[in-house]
């Protein structure tokens, strides 16, 4: 701990803190534009600058780290004097001119700055040239003339989203923040998450679909959980009469702190899918509009005497729903065989089956933040779960090795560090072969024997088309990392073999992704509450074989191709839904529920996190919540719902601690 | 009768300044009660007094050579001067053509805007004032007390109002101060 006096104040603090999270400590609050918690300080605005004793200039107190006994003060009247020198050349610097600006009024921090200092004017007009303005980018502008280049973007860039896009070029008055190489954002490496105009302390980043339309001040922030998929991103909705207009990313949300996807980010404002507002029935052939009494009655004429028949009804819900809601749907069909999940435990089932012989062995999200080197297998976090890959991808500046296993393609595959793309179906081979150089070359951190170890290793060749020394590097760059993590999707689980994930596990172990203080190895498994569902058990193939009804709750899901064809076959239809698609077009009856937006519940995460999602926004009057249609059903069909989802999901032992 | 004498006057600006100055509704008699009002553009009375105000109001930039002439007369006439609102404070709207430049502006504005006869052309009479780079009123003669907002609130002008009238320095801050 180090001894410090702010404006007077006596504090101790840990090394290594700088004076602007001191005096933060303290209470004390010293202006800044650069500076973001969630980043690394800078020192670019100076607008922070404080009086230290004993020093001859002022200083940026964000890069300033304390010093024992060090004497600082924040507001004397020289410092004032200057913070408003700093501010007027700031806004004499390009185009800062309030009336017309979007984040003009309470959201521009630039523009509170200069409020605090009282200032009323700037005593130097600017120099009237014009900065490039990039509308190329679907989801926000860019427009340099607001710009104070501050770089919050850029590190955000680089340190949230781990994507690098953003930097500076040309130098002085001329610096300008380009994207790659000075292309148009929309044409760039940008993937869209947005991080950049969260952070944006000006009217310099704006988003396209909130911009012009009201102040941060007239928006009601509600927090809750994001529904993209399950990593769970804490995230605050930006409400305004009962409308969604802006979704970001939570500082304080412990998956994410702030970060969020594409999805994550614009999913509410991308949605263009048909409402469903009004039960429906098929009548003469053609789905008709229906009162819920009648549409409810007739669905339970048909499912009653059917309950309790093994083969009577198939049962089938989205991953999307509450771990609630996916609880009482599981108890209304209890008495039948075939009851799963819109995933049919791809992403799942044989991590589970793994977990009852192995017991918990799957790790944090965590340990990504401190790896030295990823291998991804199979999980394609380019794509999905992207908030995952980015936890570890802005850590390759310092070194961090990215491994990337996969036979698909994946934008991972754009900075990975070494990719292997093995033939499809060769990933046992592989892991056998990745283990077998490792003691064969000696470099195992836990002794293990491996039979057959020259032979494994060349099946590994001849299966994954891959040559020996591609193999060989990776399974050296792997054995020779001190917090190796080892991350694996639906590329593995989805060939529903419990041996690639014991295969997988073991690799894990020789390397030392797995020992007694670390658990490396994680599986990224699929939607938003894929977890419950499949301590639930809801992990069956869907594959009908002579039910007479099904019963379908999907909610606000997308359903794949190969589902709606199976679903095709059933004698009659029930689907639970939010949105028209192509199968509440064959539906005998629809029931419209509620959207992710619209409801509350639990979801547990990827690794483990049991966290609530809020009801943001009300659904329109005739939709009923996705946990009410179950409940009611169950009454008319008299089936008690007893079970607590909590204990119904604790009752199955997990891949991963549940907390 | 030795009340202060307030004087105002618009140069390039919307006039919403004075519109927000009416807007303080009954208070404007307190203003009254406190000051002499003389020219303003809303009174008889067309140019401040020649042997001098003690307040003087100008909203608006400086954009051509009538304002110059405007703001120079209004600043010698004045014990104090105003800026009121962005135009005077800080250019504002108008002066969002210095990022192009007067001729293109004109050329915009006069021929080439679709809703323009064909054949139009810029206005060119001798006796027309010459256009300006906009300017600041404060980049052309010395301000003495800066008001932003577009408009400032009539709570604002009618502060600064009341205190000039009555011989104290206003100090806007908080709630009186924002720039749009």
């Amino acid at each position: 701990m180090v001894q410090i006096t702010i404006n007077g104040k006596q504090m101790e603090v840990p090394e290594g803190t700088t004076v602007l999270r001191a005096a933060e400590m303290a209470g004390i609050h010293i202006p800044r534009l650069c500076d973001h918690k969630e980043l690394t300080p800078y020192g670019g605005c100076r607008l922070c600058i404080v009086e230290v004793q004993g020093v001859r200039v002022p200083m940026a107190s964000c890069t300033l780290p304390v010093n024992n006994g060090m004497v600082v003060n924040t507001e004397t009247e020289a410092l004032k004097k200057s913070r408003k020198f700093v501010l007027s050349m700031l806004f004499s610097e390009r185009n800062h001119f309030c009336p017309f600006c979007q984040v003009s009024g309470g959201d521009c921090e630039l523009q509170n700055a200069a409020y605090q200092e009282e200032m009323t004017h700037w005593p130097i007009q600017p120099g009237w040239n014009n900065f490039p303005v990039d509308t190329s980018h679907p989801y926000f502008v860019f427009d340099n003339n607001r710009c104070i280049l501050c770089r919050r973007c850029v590190r955000a860039c680089a340190e949230m989203a781990g994507n690098f896009t953003l930097s500076v070029a040309e130098r002085g008055a001329k610096s300008m923040i380009v994207a790659d190489t000075d292309i148009p954002l929309g044409e760039s490496s940008c993937i869209k998450c947005g991080s950049c105009v969260q952070v944006c302390p000006t009217g310099a980043i704006i988003d396209r679909t909130s911009a012009y339309q009201m102040r941060d001040r007239d928006l009601t922030e509600v927090k809750s959980i994001c529904n993209g998929c399950s990593v769970g991103c804490s995230i605050k909705i930006m409400v305004r009469d009962n409308r969604i207009v802006r979704i970001e990313g939570d500082w304080e949300g412990s998956v994410n702190h702030g970060v969020l996807c594409e999805f994550g980010r614009y999913n509410a404002a991308n949605e263009s899918r048909k409402r469903i507002t009004t039960p429906m029935m098929k009548k003469n052939g053609k789905l008709e509009p229906v009162s819920w009494e009648e549409a409810l009655k007739a669905v339970s004429a048909k499912l009653t005497p059917l309950a309790s028949d093994e083969d009577g009804i198939a049962a089938i819900a989205s991953t999307r729903l509450s771990a609630e809601t996916l609880t009482a749907f599981k108890d209304l069909f209890a008495g039948n065989q075939l009851v799963t999940s819109l995933e049919e435990g791809m992403p799942s089932a044989s991590v589970m089956k793994f977990a009852e012989k192995q017991g918990t062995f799957e790790g944090k999200l965590e340990v990504l933040r401190t790896a030295d080197t990823v291998m991804c297998i199979g999980a394609n976090v380019g794509n999905t779960h992207m908030v995952a890959g980015f936890i570890f991808k802005r850590n390759m500046p310092k070194g961090t090795r990215v491994i990337n296993i996969d036979p698909q393609e994946d934008a991972l595959d754009d900075v990975a560090s070494l990719k292997l793309k093995n033939k499809s179906g060769s990933d046992l081979a592989l892991i056998l072969g990745l283990q077998a150089i490792i003691v064969k070359e000696g470099l195992e951190r836990r002794p293990m024997s491996i039979p057959d170890v020259d032979a494994r290793i060349d099946e590994a060749v001849r299966a994954t088309a891959i040559s020996l020394d591609n193999l060989s590097q990776a399974a050296r760059v792997l054995a020779n990392s001190i917090t190796p993590v080892i991350l694996f999707g639906k590329g593995i689980t989805g060939q529903r073999d419990e041996n690639l994930v014991e295969e997988l596990y073991k690799l894990a172990v020789l390397v030392g992704a797995v020992d007694s203080e670390r658990a490396g190895l994680i599986s990224v498994k699929g939607e938003t509450n894929s977890l419950s569902a499949a301590l639930l058990g809801l992990d069956q193939i869907f594959e009908l074989n002579g039910q007479k009804a099904v019963y379908a709750a999907i909610g606000d899901s997308f359903v794949s191709k190969s589902i709606v064809e199976r679903l095709s076959k059933a004698p009659y239809l029930v689907v639970q839904a939010s949105y028209e698609s192509k199968l509440t077009e064959q539906a005998d009856v629809v029931f419209p529920v509620t959207v992710w937006s619209e409801q509350e519940g639990t979801f547990i995460n990827l690794d483990g996190h049991i966290q609530k999602t809020t009801k943001v926004i009300n659904a329109p009057e005739t939709v009923r919540d996705n946990l009410a249609v179950i409940s009611e059903l169950a009454v008319q069909m008299n089936i008690s719902l007893n079970s607590n989802w909590k204990e119904a999901i604790l009752a199955r032992k997990s891949s991963v601690a549940l907390n | 009768m030795n009340k202060p004498k307030i004087a105002s006057d618009w140069m390039c600006g919307c006039a919403g300044c004075h519109m927000s100055l009416l807007d303080m509704d009954e208070r404007i008699l307190k203003i009254v009660e406190l000051a002499n009002l003389r020219a303003t553009p809303i009174t008889d009375l067309k140019e401040p007094d020649e042997s001098g105000v003690d307040v003087g109001v100008l909203e608006g930039g400086i954009n051509n050579s009538a304002n110059e002439e405007v703001a120079q007369k209004m600043r010698q006439r004045s014990k104090v001067l105003v800026a009121l609102g962005d135009c005077a404070v800080f250019g504002g709207v108008p002066a969002m053509r210095n990022l192009c430049g007067v001729q293109e502006a004109l050329q915009r504005a006069y021929v080439d805007a679709e809703s323009n006869e064909p054949g139009s052309q810029i206005p060119n009479d001798p006796e027309l004032a010459t256009m300006q780079q906009t300017r600041a009123v404060h980049e052309v003669v010395p301000v003495d007390y800066n008001v932003p907002g577009c408009p400032p609130d009539a709570d604002t002008i009618f502060y600064i109002l009341a205190e000039l009238a009555q011989g104290r320095k206003p100090e806007l801050k908080n709630e009186l101060l924002h720039w749009h």
